[in-house]
């Protein structure tokens, strides 16, 4: 076993259950074209390929960076050198990330310009900027998780009483915009650089999550203010959302390459940039470890690149198919059912998800197990998909219905769950909302939309990403409580992690 | 030199093993009549020309640490070699090291003088420990190689000498360090920590520290 074999397999075994999943649809509810089916294996084995290679290269590049930044600003031992940075980096990061660009444009079109592309990128990321140094400064002074997230919690509240329906959806979905595949594994680092130098290791162990969390509330209060203020209160018209049909296997891959090549450069130029900028100025790596962290960031590219395209030119189109033909059938219950199912196993080839769940292990000392979180990450998913199938078959049914009751409980909880699950569940929203779950879960759920009447495949197609985000946060916590109760039980074990 | 009073001799026995492995090493063990253990994560090498140049040879650990009795720590050894095979290529390391004294668990009872038993078998390898500041980990493992040794394993730790303490705003900090565990035969024993120590300048306060304990089993090296 070496590590390129232990990450294939690990790859594997959670590509495949998705793959089973659409071949077991294909040969009973929802037969595809031939073509489509090929390109949807062919798109597999690219995700496989990539997502080993991508997560290679996070381990030994993107992490040890976000590793090493977050201890060399804590060791700085200046304010304004952490807040400024912090700012710094969540700018940065923020405004290269593609996803951000693509819901810009989307917002862009439907308010019919009166909010221009760029507005929404800048200050989205000024949002997520504030929340950066928000979340570091939480970590070296000790504040407690629960209370930051009920004050922003709150915050969204009040703002979301000021925001249309239409809006309340796409600042939700920001917050699962902005948290891309290379953003949270440097964010996830980041906090754990910082919260490792912790002398009590109880502290240091749940303020190593929780930044990605702070981070996204930052997008989702940036979009609201800015509806807010800009008035623009209403969609005032709609989008094309154009699937293409293609009989050829290969031409989708190739017409897809240049732009996600184009797109992954520029979210992983910023991170380039800032490591060679610390390592002039204060990391100073040796040549061995230098050369270590720039071929992390080539596997990181190359990887990224041939999942997305994988994602894109393979498994797009099976989304939107198999939605618009479950829609179509008599009994919508097939929708509801399979749609859990989908959303069970997507999730698990969601690369940030792998690097949370290994970083969870690696901070515990491999004692909260990676099979407990991705379980129940699972199973939150598979219940946001299935309740926003539920959303695009009932008009009654809107986005809050939601998102108040379970934003309520959420912040409830993380006043009783351990406090270290309280970080990984606010963590695993953001996490769960990545390009994976981006492309797939919403194309189902559009193709669902647009075969069902009375259902706008704008509307519902905004605020699927808002409750993929949502759902985890209580299923973790539950985990949480189950080990909080478990770990009681060994009775001799009485720091059970609770503190 | 104290020791036990009624002839149990206590061994500390350490199994290295991949990622995973951990939990089950300590289920087994306990069959086998250990009591209970403590597993941590580590990092190992691994030795392999094309994986060293794609900057890929690193590969997770779990350390597992067990306390018994000579006799069950010997069983045990013999038994987790025959299940998991740590004779062959990269199935992981085994070794038992002795222990002067136990406090705190009921399951061995031991407050007592033992009789100085070394040199009752042969100690064949070394446990070589050395503490260095994060980051450097990989220049011991470059300096030991040199000097003969197969591999290593890396274990993140944190902790702070006399040379080093303080405070970041408002949390209390202990530098993080990185633990290098390095298992060599006698005669390689000193060329690997005088090269290790040429090398980190180990000699100058505050750059770490280097010692040797003698293993009396071990299983898995070649």
């Amino acid at each position: 076993m070496n590590a390129i074999t232990d990450k294939l397999k690990e790859v594997l075994f959670s590509v495949l259950p998705i793959v089973i999943i659409v071949l077991i649809l294909n040969f009973t509810i929802t037969p595809l074209e031939t073509p489509t089916l090929i390109r949807f294996l062919i798109g597999a084995l690219l995700i496989i390929m990539g997502l080993s290679i991508f997560l290679l290269g996070v381990d030994i590049g993107i992490t040890p960076v976000g590793n090493l930044m977050g201890s060399s600003l804590a060791k700085s031992n200046k304010m304004w050198i952490v807040l400024t940075s912090g700012a710094i980096l969540g700018f940065f990061i923020s405004i290269a990330e593609p996803d951000l660009h693509i819901l810009a444009g989307q917002v862009n079109s439907v308010t019919s310009g009166m909010i221009s592309k760029f507005s929404i990128v800048i200050i989205v990321s000024i949002g997520i900027a504030i929340m950066l140094s928000l979340g570091l400064f939480r970590i070296l002074f000790n504040v407690p998780l629960y209370k930051v997230l009920t004050g922003l919690y709150a915050l969204i509240f009040v703002l979301a009483l000021f925001t249309t329906p239409e809006f309340l959806a796409i600042s939700f979905d920001a917050s699962g915009a902005t948290t891309g595949a290379l953003t949270v594994p440097f964010i996830l680092a980041l906090a754990m650089g910082v919260s490792v130098l912790k002398k009590d290791s109880k502290a240091s162990e749940k303020d190593s999550f929780g930044l990605v969390a702070i981070a996204s509330a930052g997008a989702i209060i940036a979009v609201m203010v800015m509806s807010i203020v800009s008035k623009a209160d209403r969609i005032t018209s709609s989008l094309e959302i154009n699937v293409s049909s293609s009989n050829s296997i290969i031409a989708p891959f190739i017409k897809a390459l240049p732009t996600i090549l184009y797109e992954v450069f520029l979210a992983l130029l910023p991170l380039i940039v800032i490591f060679l900028v610390f390592q002039k100025i204060s990391f100073k790596l040796d040549k061995k470890g230098f050369s270590k962290i720039i071929k992390g960031f080539i596997y990181a590219f190359l990887g990224l690149v041939y999942f997305l395209v994988g994602v894109n030119a393979g498994f797009m189109e099976v989304g939107t198919t198999i939605g618009y033909i479950l829609a179509s059938q008599d009994n919508k219950s097939y929708l509801i059912f399979v749609g859990f199912v989908i959303g069970l196993v997507t999730i698990l080839a969601e690369p940030a998800v792998h690097v949370l769940t290994h970083q969870i292990e690696d901070v515990t000392s491999g004692s909260v197990k990676r099979k407990a979180v991705l379980a129940a990450l699972s199973i939150g998913v598979g219940f946001s998909v299935a309740l926003s199938m539920i959303r695009i078959l009932i008009p009654g049914i809107q986005l809050w219905h939601y998102l108040l009751p379970g934003y309520v409980i959420s912040v409830i909880m993380a006043y009783f769950v351990p406090k270290l699950f309280v970080g990984i569940a606010f963590d695993s929203g953001g996490v769960a909302s990545g390009p994976m779950t981006a492309t797939f879960i919403l194309a189902l759920a559009q193709g669902a939309a647009e075969k069902i009447e009375g259902a706008n495949v704008l509307i519902d197609g905004f605020g699927v990403i808002a409750m993929v985000a949502l759902t985890p946060l209580i299923t973790l916590q539950i985990l949480g409580l189950i080990y909080k109760i478990k770990s009681r039980k060994g009775g001799l074990d009485k720091d059970a992690k609770q503190s | 030199m104290r020791n036990n009073p009624d002839g149990t001799e206590i061994e500390l026995l350490c199994v290295i093993v991949n990622f995973g492995l951990g939990s089950k090493i300590m289920k087994f063990s306990k069959q086998s009549g250990m009591r209970g253990g403590t597993i941590f994560l580590g990092r190992g090498t691994v030795n392999n020309r094309i994986l060293e140049f794609f900057d890929l040879s690193d590969i997770r650990k779990e350390i597992v640490l067990m306390l018994g009795e000579k006799t069950i720590v010997d069983n045990t050894l013999e038994e987790l070699n025959k299940k998991f095979h740590f004779d062959k290529p990269n199935h992981g390391i085994a070794f038992s090291t002795s222990v002067l004294s136990v406090l705190g668990t009921k399951s061995i009872e031991s407050n007592g003088i033992n009789e100085e038993k070394r040199g009752a078998e042969k100690t064949m390898y070394n446990a070589i420990y050395v503490v260095v500041d994060k980051g450097k980990a990989e220049s011991v493992i470059d300096a030991a190689k040199k000097a003969g040794a197969r591999g290593g394993t890396i274990i993140n730790a944190r902790g702070s000498g006399i040379h080093e303490t303080g405070k970041l705003f408002s949390m209390d900090i202990e530098p993080e360090k990185e633990i290098v565990l390095i298992l060599a035969d006698d005669q390689i024993t000193s060329p690997i920590t005088s090269s290790v120590r040429e090398k980190l300048e180990i000699d100058k306060p505050g750059n770490g520290i280097i010692f040797v304990q003698s293993v009396n089993q071990t299983y898995g090296l070649r």
